[in-house]
C-alpha cells in the first residue's frame, strides 16, 4: 500500500513537472507575475500550475499538503496567513481566495488593482476540472491546466476501463463527528473507486456517524485519513477504538487527507489508489 | 426505615435503571434479544461487539465520571458551606482540560497515549494546588482563588486554541471541550479508573469533616478537625477524580452542582448523608444525559456537556430564586 502510494506520488510529481515544463502556448500577453494564494486548496492548485518564481506566497497550511502530494514544490516560496495585511505587504497582481474572503480583503484587492479569483470547494470531478481551468486561466497557464485535466480524464478512464469486483462497502472515518456522506468529494472518490460509502444518506453531506453506526453498517473496510494538513489529533485516538481494532484489523486503508479535502488532480489519483487497496482486500464472511 | 436510609437505595435503583436503559438504547436500533444473545454468546457477533465494546464501557465510564462529579460537588458544598460550589469552582476541571488539550494537540499523546490522562491529572492537581496556595486560608479566599485559577486556565486554553496547529485542530479542540462519552472504550477506563477510584475513596472519607464544618470553622477545629488537612484532602480527591474524568471525557458541567441539591431534601441537611446518594445520582444523571445524546437524532452529535448545561442552567436559576426566598 505504502509502496504503491509512493509510486503514485512519484508519478504525480512527474506529471506535474511535465506540465510545468510544457511551453505555455496559449498564454495571454500579460501574465500575473506576483500571485498570492490565500486558501489551502488554491495553494495546491497554484503550486501545480504556476512556476515558483511567479508565486508571491501561499498560506502557512500549504507546506504539509504539498509535502504529502508533491514534496518540495513549495520550497523557497513565502508564506502568508490569509490576512488582509498580507496583501498590503506583498502587493500581489493576482489573488486566489475562496468564498470566505473578508470584505476587507476584497476591498484591498480592488484598491491595489489585483483581480481576486474565487476558488470554490469541489464536490465532483467536474468541479475539479472547472477549478483547474479557472486557476490555469487566471495565472496565464491554460495549457498546463489542460495537461492536468487530461491527467484527470486519463485516471478516470483507467478507473472506468477496469470495473472493480463486486462493490466493497467502506466508510471514510476519523471519529464520528464529521464523516463524509453523500454529495462530498470523498463520496465521489469512493464511488469512482467502485465502492459504496455506507455513510452516504440522502440529503446529508458531512454527517455524524458514530462507532456504533459504523459497526452495525458492517463495512468491508474503514478508510482513515493520514498525512497532509491534519496533524496528530483526537481522530487518531478514535481510530484506535478497541472495537474497530478488533473488527477491522487488516481492513484499514489509509488515504491522503489533502486529496479528499481539496479538489485536485490527485483526488482522482486517490480513487485509483483506493481501487488497488480494495482489490487487495481479502474476502470475509459477514458476521451477524 | 427513614427517608435518609432509603434515599441511597432509591438512587441506586435509578442508577440501575439508567444502566439497563443505556445498554439497550443507542443510535442504532438493535433488538434486545440480539443484544442479550450477543452478551452471552462466546462467538463474536456485531450485537455482542456493540454491547460489550461500546455501550458497556460507555455506561461504566458514565458511572465513574458522574459519581466523581456528584461526590465532588457534595463534598465541596459541605466544605465551602456554599450551595453553589461545584468541582469547576476550584479550577480543577479546567486545569484537567488544559493538560489534556495540550497533550493531544502538540503530539504528546501520539507518542505515548497515557500522556493525555496523565497531563490532565497534572493540570488538575496543579490548578487545585494553585487554588489552595493562594486561597487555602479561608473558605472565601478559596472560592476567589478558584475563580482566578479557572479564569487563568481558560485563558491558557484560549491561547492553545489561538495557536492550534491548523484550523481542523482548533475545531477538534472546541468540540472536545464540549464533553462526550462517545467513542470511549475500555482502554480509556483502564487509564482513568485508577485515579478516579483513588479520588472517590479520598472523598468518601470526608463525611465527618464536612459535618463538623457545617457548624463553622471554629467549631470544626474545636471538634478536632484539621482544616488544612481537610482542604488538601478535598482538593486531592476532587483533583484525582474530576481531573481524570475530565481528561478522558472533556468538560461536563452542572452534574456536580445539581446532584447534591436533588438528594438533600430526602436525606436532610447533614452533609455527610448527601455524599453516597449524590455520587449515585450524579452517575444516574450523567447516564441519562448520555442516553439523551444518543436518542436525540441530530445531524451533528449532540455533545454531553451541552445537554448537562442545557438542563443544569435552568436548575441554577431555580436555585437562585429559591435562595432569594429563604435569604433573610
Amino acid at each position: 500500500m505504502m509502496a504503491r502510494a509512493l509510486r503514485s506520488l512519484a508519478s504525480g510529481v512527474a506529471a506535474a513537472a511535465l506540465a510545468l515544463s510544457q511551453p505555455a502556448a496559449a498564454a495571454p500577453q500579460r501574465r500575473p507575475m506576483h500571485i498570492m494564494s490565500m486558501t489551502l486548496c488554491a495553494d495546491l492548485l497554484l503550486l501545480q500550475l504556476a512556476p515558483r518564481d511567479r508565486i508571491a506566497s501561499v498560506t502557512y497550511l500549504a507546506h504539509d499538503g504539498a509535502e504529502a502530494l508533491f514534496p518540495g514544490a513549495d520550497a523557497g516560496i513565502a508564506v502568508n496567513h490569509g490576512t488582509a495585511e498580507d496583501i498590503i505587504v506583498e502587493r500581489p497582481d493576482l489573488i486566489l481566495s475562496d468564498d470566505f474572503s473578508s470584505a476587507v480583503t476584497r476591498r484591498l484587492a480592488r484598491r491595489i488593482g489585483a483581480p481576486l479569483v474565487v476558488v470554490r470547494d469541489a464536490r465532483t470531478f467536474e468541479d475539479i476540472r472547472k477549478e483547474v481551468r479557472l486557476v490555469g486561466a487566471a495565472v496565464g497557464e491554460p495549457a498546463r491546466a489542460e495537461a492536468l485535466v487530461a491527467r484527470i480524464d486519463a485516471d478516470l478512464a483507467a478507473l472506468a476501463a477496469k470495473p472493480g469486483r463486486p462493490p466493497r462497502r467502506v466508510v471514510a472515518w476519523g471519529g464520528g463527528d464529521s464523516v463524509p456522506g453523500r454529495d462530498t468529494l470523498s463520496d465521489r472518490i469512493i464511488e469512482a473507486a467502485g465502492a459504496v460509502n455506507v455513510a452516504a444518506r440522502p440529503g446529508l453531506g458531512y454527517t455524524s456517524f458514530d462507532v456504533e453506526q459504523l459497526l452495525m453498517a458492517d463495512p468491508d473496510a474503514v478508510l482513515f485519513g493520514g498525512g497532509g494538513v491534519v496533524k496528530p489529533s483526537l481522530r487518531d485516538d478514535a481510530g484506535q477504538h478497541r472495537a474497530i481494532r478488533q473488527r477491522y484489523a487488516g481492513r484499514r486503508i489509509v488515504f491522503n487527507d489533502t486529496a479528499h479535502t481539496c479538489g485536485l488532480p490527485q483526488s482522482v489519483r486517490s480513487a485509483l489508489d483506493l481501487r488497488r487497496a480494495l482489490d487487495a482486500l481479502p474476502d470475509r464472511r459477514p458476521v451477524r | 426505615m427513614t427517608a435518609s436510609r432509603v434515599t441511597p437505595w432509591i438512587a441506586a435503583l435509578v442508577l440501575l435503571a439508567a444502566v439497563i436503559a443505556s445498554l439497550f438504547l443507542g443510535r442504532v436500533n438493535v433488538s434486545p434479544v440480539d443484544l442479550v444473545q450477543g452478551m452471552l454468546s462466546p462467538n463474536a457477533s456485531l450485537a455482542g461487539l456493540v454491547v460489550t465494546e461500546l455501550r458497556l464501557p460507555r455506561a461504566v465510564l458514565a458511572i465513574l465520571v458522574g459519581a466523581s462529579l456528584g461526590l465532588s460537588g457534595s463534598v465541596l458544598q459541605g466544605l465551602l458551606r456554599n450551595p453553589l460550589a461545584e468541582p469547576g469552582l476550584l479550577g480543577v476541571g479546567n486545569g484537567a482540560a488544559l493538560g489534556a488539550v495540550l497533550s493531544i494537540y502538540y503530539g504528546l499523546s501520539t507518542a505515548f497515549p497515557l500522556t493525555t490522562p496523565l497531563l490532565g491529572l497534572v493540570g488538575a492537581v496543579l490548578a487545585g494546588g494553585l487554588t489552595f496556595a493562594f486561597g487555602g486560608r479561608s473558605t472565601l479566599t478559596l472560592i476567589l482563588a478558584g475563580s482566578a485559577v479557572s479564569g487563568l486556565t481558560l485563558a491558557i486554553l484560549a491561547l492553545a486554541l489561538n495557536f492550534a496547529p491548523n484550523p481542523y485542530a482548533g475545531y477538534e479542540m472546541n468540540i472536545w471541550m464540549l464533553g462526550s462519552l462517545s467513542e470511549k472504550s475500555w482502554d480509556h477506563i483502564a487509564l482513568a479508573a485508577p485515579f478516579i477510584v483513588a479520588g472517590l475513596a479520598i472523598l468518601a472519607t470526608m463525611g465527618r469533616a464536612v459535618d463538623a464544618l457545617s457548624l463553622g470553622e471554629v467549631q470544626a477545629t474545636s471538634l478536632g478537625i484539621d482544616l488544612d488537612r481537610t482542604r488538601i484532602l478535598a482538593l486531592l480527591g476532587v483533583g484525582l477524580s474530576v481531573g481524570a474524568a475530565t481528561s478522558v471525557t472533556g468538560s461536563i458541567g452542572f452534574i456536580g452542582l445539581v446532584a447534591p441539591h436533588l438528594v438533600r431534601p430526602f436525606v436532610g441537611h447533614q452533609p455527610s448523608r448527601t455524599l453516597l446518594p449524590s455520587a449515585l445520582l450524579g452517575a444516574a444523571l450523567l447516564l441519562a444525559a448520555d442516553i439523551a445524546t444518543r436518542m436525540i437524532n441530530t445531524e451533528s452529535e449532540l455533545r454531553l456537556g451541552v445537554v448537562t448545561s442545557l438542563v443544569g442552567a435552568p436548575f441554577f436559576f431555580w436555585l437562585v430564586v429559591r435562595l432569594r426566598k429563604v435569604a433573610p
